[in-house]
């Protein structure tokens, strides 16, 4: 009986919780973009999951001309933070002083994804392309198999919210864009910058979505569309964390995708999306703010 | 003494006159020179005009953004499908349709008008995705292919009969259909009714004050516009023998939202004119290159940006202006 229960937890439960948080930490890395563009800009960024595929194709082309792998991680971010900065500028504030902001910049950013979308494929072709896993080999953790890039996408995500939170809640850049999204007239008042700030946070949170782009390239292979696997997951994930809120985004993200992960277990995973797409439902009608605040409140 | 939106509405209903007036000469030059394509793609264009229609109920007088519009679209074509599968009657599709319309509406609007804004938009989108897919693997209704042989059906229009294959003929009855739709539609937001959604999209927390119910007047205006993308939707499969998951997928919401807001937010014409507009610009981009989306995506970027009333708000006013010097004089 108890040899049952370990077997069933080792090669049953196990390897698929941990194939739920290696995509939970795929989801947290986009959603982390997204929840920071939202809280801040209130703006919803339909482009957000071309700007992931955005990451990829640049790594996929600066890796063909024989940059390393590691030097990517760092490199795709800083370009993606130029073009992030210009999008908010050049298009983005063009639209946000009007009436109906949420919509405006919501179709404004969507037009923008259909346009990349299909630059990808005019420049890069429709056919998925899949980089080199960067780091070879597995190892054993208690029994279970666990593929040694996967294992550096769990600490590596980790480390980037980390970080993420770390700038947030503990710099005095962080500061400023909290008391921007609290009270931007305020904010701008007291002398910060606020169009740099917004901007710029605009340009961190699609920064973000391309170092997830570098990083998962290994695993979900690269190709025009696929940002549209993961937007609708990493909404749910926003709305159920609390829009803007950097810890609702990991929780509501693990939370999530294990219910993902452990319910395909039981039955056919087609109906996973709408369990978690009922969680959300069930979220928005108790708790319409998520589970936690926002960025900038309380 | 008409007001400043009836007068605009007035506008409207010149401008759907003259698009009936270009439609009936479009069906006469077609049947004369016996074309299918022409006939075939106009009727499209029609049909998903009716799911724009819908999309601009929504936007253009509650305000609120529907990302997930062709989940009724695709409810519409799939009930549709299965029922003239059965038994080949135009009223009966049309009578399944808009009775399974109301209730998944009704259920939907339950859940999407729990909230507003962002989170409403959002909501839709996550709606049509789980439904999507879910079809998507539904072996019962054809998974990923659809549904395939959807019979060609004899419309009976009580006086006489028109077959769904008879290319000028159903697009005169699309053509009839999505102006009742559009006229139906006019009539409504005409009424107390429509000016209460007006208000709603002005400032929704004032409205209470006034003694208005706001969630009955959203959930209203949340059915209605699904009936009516639904029962656009149920034209398709007479019009292509077939119905697919496509049909619901977002690509289809989404241009909805591009046709309504090139065309005109809150005109309800705009809707017609961008759908025609729009899928002609397909059809001459398309035959130049397969990249379409990109000029789409960029002049519905540049339309978001400059035109924010869309095309109509550049044409209705003229017409606007002319109407009015005609009733001084």
């Amino acid at each position: 009986m108890m040899t049952a229960a370990i077997e069933y937890f080792q090669f049953v439960l196990a390897p698929q919780i941990l194939i739920g948080l290696v995509l939970g930490v795929a989801v947290i890395l986009v959603a982390l973009g997204l929840t920071i563009i939202f809280g801040l800009l209130d703006v919803i960024n339909m482009s957000h999951g071309e700007f992931y595929a955005l990451g990829a194709f640049i790594a996929l082309a600066l890796a063909s001309v024989g940059l390393p792998f590691w030097l990517l991680l760092l490199l795709v971010p800083l370009i993606m933070l130029p073009v992030g900065y210009i999008v908010e500028r050049g298009l983005i504030q063009r639209v946000f002083h009007s009436g109906e902001r949420h919509v405006t910049t919501l179709l404004l950013t969507f037009g923008l994804g259909l346009v990349m979308e299909d630059a990808f494929r005019l420049v890069f072709g429709p056919n998925p392309q899949k980089p080199p896993v960067p780091i070879a080999g597995a190892i054993d953790v208690f029994g279970v198999f666990l593929p040694l890039y996967r294992l550096f996408l769990i600490l590596g995500g980790a480390a980037v919210v980390a970080l993420v939170a770390l700038v947030v809640y503990r710099t005095r850049l962080g500061a400023m864009v909290r008391a921007a999204a609290f009270d931007r007239h305020m904010a701008a008042s007291l002398g910060v910058p606020v169009q740099h700030v917004y901007a710029g946070a605009f340009a961190f949170g699609v920064a973000l979505a391309g170092l997830a782009g570098v990083m998962l390239a290994p695993i979900y292979s690269v190709f025009p569309t696929m940002g549209r696997d993961f937007i609708l997951m990493a909404f749910t994930v926003v709305i159920v964390g609390g829009m803007g809120s950097i810890a609702g985004v990991v929780v509501a993200g693990l939370l999530l995708t294990q219910v993902q992960a452990i319910s395909s277990l039981y039955i056919s995973p087609v109906w996973s999306d709408p369990i978690v797409f009922g969680i959300m439902v069930i979220m928005l009608m108790v708790r319409p703010q998520g589970l936690f605040g926002r960025l900038g409140h309380g | 003494m008409a007001d400043a939106l009836t007068r605009s509405m007035r506008a409207s209903h010149v401008l759907a006159a003259v698009l009936v007036v270009a439609s009936l000469g479009f069906a006469a030059f077609g049947a004369a020179s016996g074309d299918t394509f022409y006939l075939r793609l106009g009727t499209e264009a029609l049909i998903f005009a009716g799911l724009a229609l819908s999309v601009d109920i929504l936007l253009g007088y509650t305000g609120l953004l529907s990302l997930g519009q062709a989940l009724y679209f695709g409810l519409g074509a799939y009930l549709s499908a299965l029922v003239l599968m059965v038994t080949p009657s135009f009223w009966a599709a049309m009578g399944a349709t808009a009775i399974g319309a109301v209730v998944v509406g009704t259920i939907g609007g339950f859940i999407a008008n729990r909230v507003r804004g962002v989170y409403f938009a959002l909501i839709t989108f996550g709606m049509a995705q789980v439904i999507a897919k879910v079809v998507y693997n539904t072996r019962a209704l054809g998974a990923s292919d659809g549904l395939i042989g959807v019979p060609v059906i004899d419309i009976n229009l009580g006086l006489f009969k028109i077959s769904s294959a008879s290319p000028v003929g159903f697009f005169l009855v699309v053509l009839t259909f999505i102006i009742i739709l559009y006229a139906l539609a006019a009539y409504l937001l005409d009424t107390p009714f429509g000016r209460l959604l007006i208000a709603l999209r002005a400032n929704e927390r004032r409205v209470p004050f006034l003694g208005y119910r706001t969630v009955t007047a959203r959930l209203a205006a949340y059915v209605i516009a699904a009936v009516i993308a639904a029962l656009s939707g149920a034209l398709y499969p007479m019009l292509r023998g077939f119905v697919s998951p496509e049909l619901l997928f977002f690509a289809t919401s989404g241009n909805a939202v591009i046709t309504v807001v090139t065309g005109g937010v809150g005109t309800l014409v705009g809707a017609l004119y961008g759908s025609i507009l729009l899928t002609l610009f397909k059809s001459v981009v398309g035959s130049y290159t397969e990249h379409h989306l990109i000029v789409i995506g960029l002049l519905f970027m540049g339309a978001v940006i400059f035109l924010p009333r869309g095309l109509m708000g550049i044409v209705r006013p003229v017409i606007e202006r002319r109407l009015n010097r005609g009733a001084k004089s």
